[in-house]
């Protein structure tokens, strides 16, 4: 990769042979990584007597009968308002709580302000194998389990020590003042916490939004301890259960498979930006 | 899991918000405060209840015998933790977690370290290649398991089906179902991705690397080898430590793939601690037993944070 022999002042307009070659290539890389994904999708237009046959075999036609066939015959759609809920109900309670929390915790400061920061941020080195088996049995005693909210709930204790990290890293920066005038003109703390605060803080909350929502909508393991046969489940769990059950549906394996891909891509493409501006807010001081 | 992402914050170790010493002031508690401490209160109730109370639970219940079902159970003392740390099924889940959490993390952080040179050295359509580079990391691991199972299958598979069209019969395996190779096959699968935020997070880095640095040296004569080892791999120090971390404290609890894939077999031979807790405290009744195996796990997970971070930092501070 002789690429940038010249430095790179001059460099801006002309298409060197070396940044071909590295087009080329991570073109290649992404064709190859994608392969199980892709494989999917082809898959997903054939039948299963042709996917067994001939598994390298391409789709004759793009049929959506598997689709069809995915939301008739099995809990999938269910599972998919499950999961779209869990996901959205656990962002709306972290947004409610969390930069509260995190500007008090800010403001309130001293030697109290440090040590429920720190308590927060311990939960990060918790492993949520560690709290499963108690949260199980709780979760039991109060009646909320298998319900979607024990998994919200579940859910926002991890989530919580992330969202205090990133929030309180930013108020820092917000300055004093702006509240503090608006407590003058008679607004209750409330009110300019979120009239005049919160909107300061969007940078953070993009951020924390979209990278909660994409490991919500992801998540396995806690929907699998917390949702047991008497919900449909989130959509993996709902897959899950159909590549133990359903073991002849290879086809149905790989619609659903792709199904619950769609959505990660549409938000990716929605909010790219901030996507990548949220991995870099965090990195880049290192 | 997002828990991934959290470190990213948190391993810059910044000091705790202090807040300002209100000039001088001491601070009462005056209405300010305690309207803070309300602002607090909802959140940290919540945390406490999903958070702290149960790990404390657990330390508890790794005292005891306790089945997972039964209203009854007695005090054992450390016994679950000598059974433990004397059976060869944990220290087998241990060294699966050791090979696919620790290799893991090195392979992937060398193959996003490539791509994000890579994307680094471009000057076109910079933007259009970072965002497919990032494409394939939003098929969850769940969802690329899930094929993999399929695509892996002995009879019906794509993989050993082409084997078989090639001639090489001799090379079809039960590739999730051979305790010689099954670990091997999870490593690929779990290490089969172009980083994803991994990536993204060396490529700011990258980008960072102040051009007149590099230029300064190559005029010196050096190397393109030489630049990279004298100039560009010390300024990424940190972002190696991040990396590294994150995808250390990830392949602790690597559990997704064990559960799709092989459910810890053939017989035990694929299990990872994560997924032994599992199968231990909700497969086999055995929640005491459980429990003391998680706390295992928090206090190797703390150790790997704590140790990691000092490391890899002095490595920093040498840089």
């Amino acid at each position: 990769m002789t690429v940038t022999k010249q430095g790179r002042a001059g460099e801006r307009r002309r298409l060197t042979p070396g940044e071909v070659v590295v087009m080329a290539v991570l073109a290649i890389l992404v064709l190859a990584v994608s392969f199980p994904v892709l494989y999917a999708l082809l898959n997903s237009f054939r039948g299963y007597a042709d996917i067994t046959k001939d598994p390298m075999g391409l789709p004759t036609s793009i049929d959506f009968g598997n689709y069809v066939t995915l939301f008739q015959t099995t809990e999938y759609g269910e599972a998919l308002l499950n999961t779209l809920i869990i996901t959205a109900g656990t962002l709306v309670i972290l947004m409610a709580l969390v930069p509260m929390a995190a500007y008090g915790i800010e403001r309130v400061g001293g030697r109290t302000g440090r040590w429920i920061y720190l308590l927060f941020i311990a939960g990060l080195m918790i492993p949520f194998q560690v709290r499963m088996i108690p949260l199980v049995t709780s979760m039991n005693e109060i009646g909320l389990y298998s319900t979607l909210p024990s998994v919200m709930l579940v859910h926002f204790g991890g989530s919580a020590a992330f969202g205090v990290l990133l929030y309180c890293s930013f108020i820092k920066s917000v300055p004093r003042e702006i509240e503090e005038a608006a407590n003058m003109d008679g607004a209750g703390r409330l009110r300019t916490f979120w009239s005049i605060v919160f909107p300061m803080l969007l940078p953070v909350t993009s951020a924390f939004v979209i990278i909660q929502a994409l490991g919500l909508w992801n998540d396995f393991f806690i929907p699998l301890v917390f949702l047991d046969a008497s919900s449909a489940g989130t959509i993996n769990v709902a897959l899950s259960r159909m590549s133990g059950l359903m073991a002849s549906q290879w086809e149905l394996i790989y619609t659903g498979a792709i199904v619950a891909t769609v959505p990660s891509v549409i938000l990716f493409a929605a909010f790219q930006r901030y996507f990548i501006k949220g991995m870099s807010i965090g990195a880049v001081k290192g | 899991m997002t828990d991934q992402q959290v470190l990213v914050k948190a391993l810059p170790a910044e000091p705790p918000p202090i807040a300002r010493p209100a000039a001088g002031r001491r601070p009462r508690f005056d209405r300010q405060r305690i309207a803070m401490l309300l602002f607090i209160a909802p959140a940290a109730l919540l945390y406490a209840l999903m958070m702290i109370v149960p790990s404390l639970q657990s330390i508890q219940l790794s005292l005891t015998n306790w089945d997972g079902i039964s209203p009854t159970f007695q005090y054992v003392g450390l016994r679950n933790y000598e059974d433990i740390l004397t059976a060869d099924r944990f220290w087998n889940a241990v060294k699966n977690t050791l090979i696919l959490g620790l290799g893991s993390a090195l392979i992937v952080n060398v193959i996003a370290l490539a791509v994000a040179m890579m994307l680094d050295k471009l000057h076109h359509a910079q933007g259009f290649f970072r965002t497919i580079v990032y494409l394939p990391a939003l098929v969850s691991g769940f969802i690329a398991a899930t094929i993999w199972k399929y695509v892996l299958n002995y009879n019906f598979g794509a993989v050993n089906s082409t084997l078989k069209s090639l001639g090489l019969d001799a090379q079809t395996r039960d590739w999730l179902g051979d305790h010689d190779i099954v670990i091997g096959v999870l490593l690929f699968i779990i290490c089969f991705t172009l980083g994803g935020n991994t990536t993204l997070i060396y490529l700011a880095n990258l980008q960072s690397v102040p051009q007149e640095l590099v230029e300064a040296a190559r005029i010196d004569g050096a190397s393109r080898a030489q630049v990279f080892r004298y100039v560009t791999w010390p300024m990424l120090a940190g972002a190696v430590t991040v990396n590294m971390t994150l995808m250390m404290i990830a392949g602790w609890t690597i559990f997704d793939q064990i559960m799709v894939l092989t459910l810890g077999g053939p017989g035990f031979v694929s299990e990872t601690m994560a997924f032994f807790i599992y199968k231990v405290g909700f497969g086999e009744y055995r929640a005491g037993y459980g429990s003391a195996a998680a706390v295992v796990l928090f206090v190797v997970v703390m150790a790997t944070t704590v140790i990691a971070n000092r490391y890899m930092r002095s490595r920093e501070i040498q840089a």
